[in-house]
């Protein structure tokens, strides 16, 4: 192999080449992005876990701790292993004094020694200790502009009246703020009794942390107080305690990666096609070549010189690529990204990035490579040379081949189950696009067509060397993602932001009560409806233990939590029941277990059926009962739903707090709030109103950056089309020069190169709408729940848009053919 | 004496490849009469085929200039000269140049086609009967003998009737037996429709049976003589 004939051979084949190197390349750069981001997001996270964490081992739960763990606690800080320092989390109402302003707010309130890890910040820069003390409050300034308030003045939350005495700048617990509903608000926990917010039955995070004398004895002290640890308690270290930044950018960057790998495969699609395009153009000097006397070896060589050349060349432009992109992804989520983050680029993104690349390159390259064994000398008699390269690989081969992508989608996924389903998904997607532009093409080819354009660009579509149905392949199912993207977010946006029905709920009130039902429905009116809670977990179905830790890896809901049972004899207006008879069971044998309606998204969830039996704990009262009935919900409103409803009398005498859903008109929202969380402190308002605009903020920014990547993949639909109009250059620029010959014009050369380009894209765009509204409405069915709208003006907007962009890009790479001249053509074909 | 259909003055053509200017053509000037069967003789490399490229329009000279039915062509565009290739002239060449994705049939229409000929396909249907390619007409160019493709060929370089055609080696890639049936619808297509007929051919058979003869030898004509070798 001589470096100068790879140099010359790829400047020989340079449109080719470029192809295929930048198929690499976008094959590289969103994963490479993706994976540096990861790699950074998580470096920050685990270095810094103990600060974001507040402690070496955190001792969480939803109520007061029980006894034998307090009692335990005090051992290990007795015998000095630890410092410890004590955090109470919840969400209420903050007011102004005098006014009817009032926030929703996220409260902590801290003991002495706090934080004991990282840093709160505040705008005077006095250490945070020395600042809160009793009677004071430190904000965030977001509560200062939405109340118009200033350091100085006093604050009113629940029945207590604090003053403001600076504002926090940074913490290090909440580096990033967009994870959190409402503005900080940190108090002393000696202030916590006048306020009267937490009570039996708030929805307060009680919280531990300790600091360790030596902080590698983490695992210990945890599994020491684990095992005093009582229901709902739980014990974790700075490196196993989850975090909501680590699962917000854990899936994230796991529904990233399941885009850059799906542009992984599209762009390797192209690969092989450029490079078997560029081998198709090579058969005559192989040819030769064996002819003279080289060997397989000889031949072989120098195209994998070739291949891994070029190859090392997109790899290469990829990295530097994906670390542009994940520049730009860095600006994106500003706001999101915890505020260490730095941008950088290490030694492992470049041989990451090499490893991937290389190892997408030889996969991909492999089929077209392997063709070469098969050119005869005899090909050089041959006038045509599209031959030679067809389905050399046995399938053995070729299922070794997908068995390493699929090991190297799975290592890149970092989980099996959902790596395979993946693979399994995308394959079917091609295997489904193929057939349909395989039945398509076909009756194209048979219909008797009247236009002579028309005609003539239909049977252009299956001229030699036409990459057509990889193109429309690698188009629509890119296309069929990106349409996907859009139906879902558009859907989810109307179903949870945009069509929010104007009777419904708009304000939700958390923590009623029982005592306070009667006064509460006198404060608001006999319309609001109130749903009783009780708070319980779920031990066991059919005498299987929940396996908690099992559950804790689930990416959605998990058994894990706390859930909220309720009790009634009905169905909501928003229910429909699906398997049983009646909510409960119809008549039941006397002495048997109680009844329990599931809901449909908990079944899935638990894999459970009518019949089984489930085992609750209610604070510590077990509870066994049998599944009765399932329900589905029929419209997908932020509406209250619970997953069990029992019978009236199974849980009345539980220990319960209710929970108020009511539709005021939104400017009065906050008077409301106001008057209720006067007269009684520990309930907590949420206006969904205000949450809706938050969270479509959230979708907006979201859906851009996944639309963003999506649109990677659309790019190596373009190569490929690209690619294939060089591939035929040689038999489109005879076309031209034929139909000039007969009598064509320029009009009707760039009618037929149009058409034919139009055909593709409205197949590749047809296909990809179908495939996206068909496989979005399942998912909006099936799996979302949500009622599904197919948007069609949007839709046939955006194939318009697509098919000019193809159609457009087709003609320019086609000018060339078409300016040509047919003499010029016939001497230089002669010669 | 039948005025002349085709005249070429002065035609010089001249390309550079490389470095290297090549002169195929030296001031050739011909002039063809309607009716007329003129073959253009000369070795291989002689610039037989160039020069039926610039008298048929498919090419420009560097110098000169051609005049097709009276009109001037030289300086036409692609577009202007499109109607003429359509309706006046055909060709016929040597390598034959079929559209590989047409059948046999659609290849003869297409002209027509072009033209908006309404009865393209009926016509097209009479020529293929006439050469004996009638149950072939649904076979593509590549399912073809190359006697079959040349008679394929022929077909479409006449179906709108044109009253010059332009004929390139018709024979060169053709074994005995075909060359001598494509000379005889040449010929028979010259005789019976008064098709004026410029041929390019080394083939002295072919060559004695034209109404005038012009050989050309690097590029300049040597010989021009009626009916003679």
């Amino acid at each position: 192999m001589k470096l100068h004939h790879l140099f010359r051979d790829i400047i020989h084949n340079r449109g080719q080449a470029v192809i295929f190197t930048l198929c690499v390349a976008l094959s590289m750069v969103s994963l490479v992005a993706v994976n540096s981001l990861r790699r950074d997001v998580r470096g920050v996270i685990a270095e810094d876990a103990a600060a974001l964490q507040g402690g070496d081992v955190i001792v969480r739960s939803g109520g007061e701790f029980t006894p034998a763990l307090r009692d335990e606690l005090a051992r290990v800080v007795g015998e000095g292993m630890a410092t410890a320092t004590t955090a109470w989390e919840f969400h209420s109402v903050a007011r102004r004094e005098g006014g009817e302003a009032v926030l929703f707010s996220n409260i902590k309130a801290v003991s002495g020694g706090y934080p004991l890890y990282g840093t709160v910040e505040l705008r005077s820069g006095r250490p945070f200790a020395e600042v809160l003390r009793p009677g004071a409050v430190v904000v965030g300034q977001a509560l200062l502009d939405r109340l118009g308030l200033a350091v100085g003045d006093h604050l009113l939350l629940g029945e207590g009246r604090l003053q403001i005495v600076d504002v926090v700048v940074r913490e290090s617990q909440r580096p990033v703020e967009f994870f959190t509903f409402g503005p900080r608000v940190f108090m002393s926990e000696g202030d916590l009794a006048i306020t009267g917010l937490v009570g039996k039955g708030s929805r307060t995070s009680y919280r531990w942390l300790l600091r360790l004398a030596d902080p590698g004895a983490a695992e210990t002290v945890a599994a020491r107080l684990q095992a005093r640890a009582g229901e709902g308690e739980r014990v974790a270290t700075a490196a196993t305690s989850g975090s909501r930044i680590k699962r917000f950018f854990d899936n994230l960057l796991f529904f990233l990666s399941l885009i850059a790998v799906f542009t992984l495969l599209l762009a390797g699609i192209g690969m092989q096609s450029s490079l078997a395009a560029l081998l198709r153009r090579q058969v005559k000097t192989i040819a030769i070549l064996r002819a003279l006397g080289a060997g397989n070896r000889h031949i072989l060589g120098h195209y994998l010189g070739l291949v891994l050349l070029l190859g090392l060349c997109g790899v290469i432009l990829g990295i530097g690529g994906g670390l542009m992109l994940k520049g730009a992804v860095f600006q994106l989520l500003a706001g999101l990204l915890p505020e260490k983050l730095t941008l950088e680029a290490s030694l492992a993104d470049l041989f990451q990035g090499l490893g991937l690349g290389l190892t997408a390159v030889l996969f991909f390259t492999f089929l077209p490579l392997a063709g070469i064994a098969r050119i005869k000398p005899a090909a050089i008699f041959r006038k045509e040379t599209a031959g030679g390269l067809r389905r050399a690989m046995p399938r053995l081969a070729l299922l070794l081949g997908l068995l390493l992508l699929s090991a190297v989608v799975v290592l890149q996924l970092d989980d099996l189950i959902t790596g395979l389903w993946f693979m399994a998904a995308v394959l079917l997607l091609v295997a489904v696009m193929g057939g349909l532009a395989h039945l398509v093409l076909a009756g194209l080819a048979r219909l008797d067509i009247s236009s002579l354009a028309l005609r003539q660009a239909v049977r252009s579509l299956s001229r030699p060397g036409n990459a057509s149905r990889t193109v429309v392949v690698t188009l629509a199912s890119a296309l069929a993602v990106l349409f996907s993207i859009y139906l879902v977010e558009k859907n989810l946006r109307a179903a949870y932001i945009e069509s929010y029905p104007a009777d419904a709920p708009n304000l939700f009130f958390l923590d009623i009560q029982k005592d306070q039902r009667a006064d509460f429905i006198d404060l608001v009116g006999s319309d609001a409806e109130l749903f009783p809670v009780v708070r319980a977990r779920l031990l066991a179905i059919n005498d299987r233990e929940i396996d908690r830790r099992r559950e804790v890896e689930r990416r959605g809901d998990s058994l894990s939590r706390e859930f909220n049972l309720t009790y009634r004899d009905s169905l909501l207006a928003d229910e429909k029941l699906v398997a049983g008879k009646g909510l409960f069971g119809g008549n039941r044998a006397p002495g048997g277990l109680p009844p329990v309606s599931l809901l449909d998204s908990v079944v899935e969830i638990g894999d459970m059926e009518i019949g089984d039996t489930l085992h609750f704990s209610i604070q510590g009262v077990s509870l066994k009962a049998e599944a009765t009935s399932i329900r589905s919900r029929t419209r997908s409103l932020l509406y209250p739903f619970f997953y069990f409803v029992f019978p009236e009398e199974t849980l009345k005498a539980a220990p319960q707090t209710f929970f108020a859903a009511l539709k005021v008109p939104q400017g009065e929202a906050s008077l409301l709030e106001n008057r209720v969380v006067s007269r009684f402190p520990n309930v907590s308002p949420i206006n969904v109103g205000e949450s809706a605009v938050e969270l479509g903020k959230l979708m907006a920014k979201l859906s851009l950056l996944v639309a963003f990547f999506a649109s990677l993949s659309i790019l190596a639909g373009g190569l490929i089309l690209v690619g294939s109009i060089l591939a035929t250059r040689l038999a489109r620029l005879e076309e031209a020069v034929h139909y000039k010959i007969l009598g064509g014009d320029t009009a009707f050369v760039l009618k037929v190169f149009g058409l034919e380009n139009l055909v593709l894209a409205l197949l590749s765009g047809g296909a990809a709408l179908l495939v996206a509204e068909l496989g979005s409405w399942a998912l909006c069915h099936l799996v979302l729940d949500i009622s599904f709208r197919p948007y069609p003006l949007a839709s046939l907007v955006a194939v318009g848009a697509i098919t000019t962009v193809v159609v457009a890009l087709g003609l320019l790479a086609s000018v060339s053919v078409i300016v040509k001249k047919p003499g010029a053509y016939l001497r230089e074909h002669s010669s | 004496m039948a005025s002349p259909i085709l005249v070429g003055e002065r035609l010089c053509k001249s390309y550079v490849r490389g470095d290297r200017k090549i002169q195929v053509l030296y001031e050739v000037s011909l002039a063809v009469d309607q009716g007329e069967f003129l073959v253009i003789a000369g070795s291989s490399g002689s610039g037989k085929t160039t020069l039926l490229s610039i008298l048929s329009g498919l090419d420009l000279p560097s110098s000169g200039r051609v005049i097709l039915g009276g009109r001037d062509i030289t300086g036409l565009s692609e577009d202007q000269l499109a109607p003429l290739r359509n309706r006046q002239t055909g060709f016929v060449f040597q390598a034959f140049h079929l559209i590989p994705s047409l059948n046999a049939l659609e290849n003869v229409m297409f002209p027509a086609e072009l033209g908006k000929d309404p009865e393209a396909r009926a016509k097209a249907m009479t020529l293929l009967e006439r050469v004996g390619l009638s149950a072939r007409a649904g076979n593509f160019p590549e399912q073809l003998s190359g006697g079959e493709q040349q008679r394929v060929a022929i077909c479409r370089a006449v179906i709108n009737r044109p009253a010059l055609l332009f004929a390139d080696e018709p024979t060169g890639n053709l074994d005995s037996r075909n060359s001598e049936g494509i000379v005889e619808l040449l010929l028979d297509l010259h005789r019976n429709q008064g098709t004026t007929l410029v041929m390019a051919t080394h083939s002295p058979a072919l060559a004695a049976r034209a109404d005038r003869l012009v050989r050309l030898h690097d590029g300049a004509v040597v010989t021009s003589a009626d009916r003679s070798l």
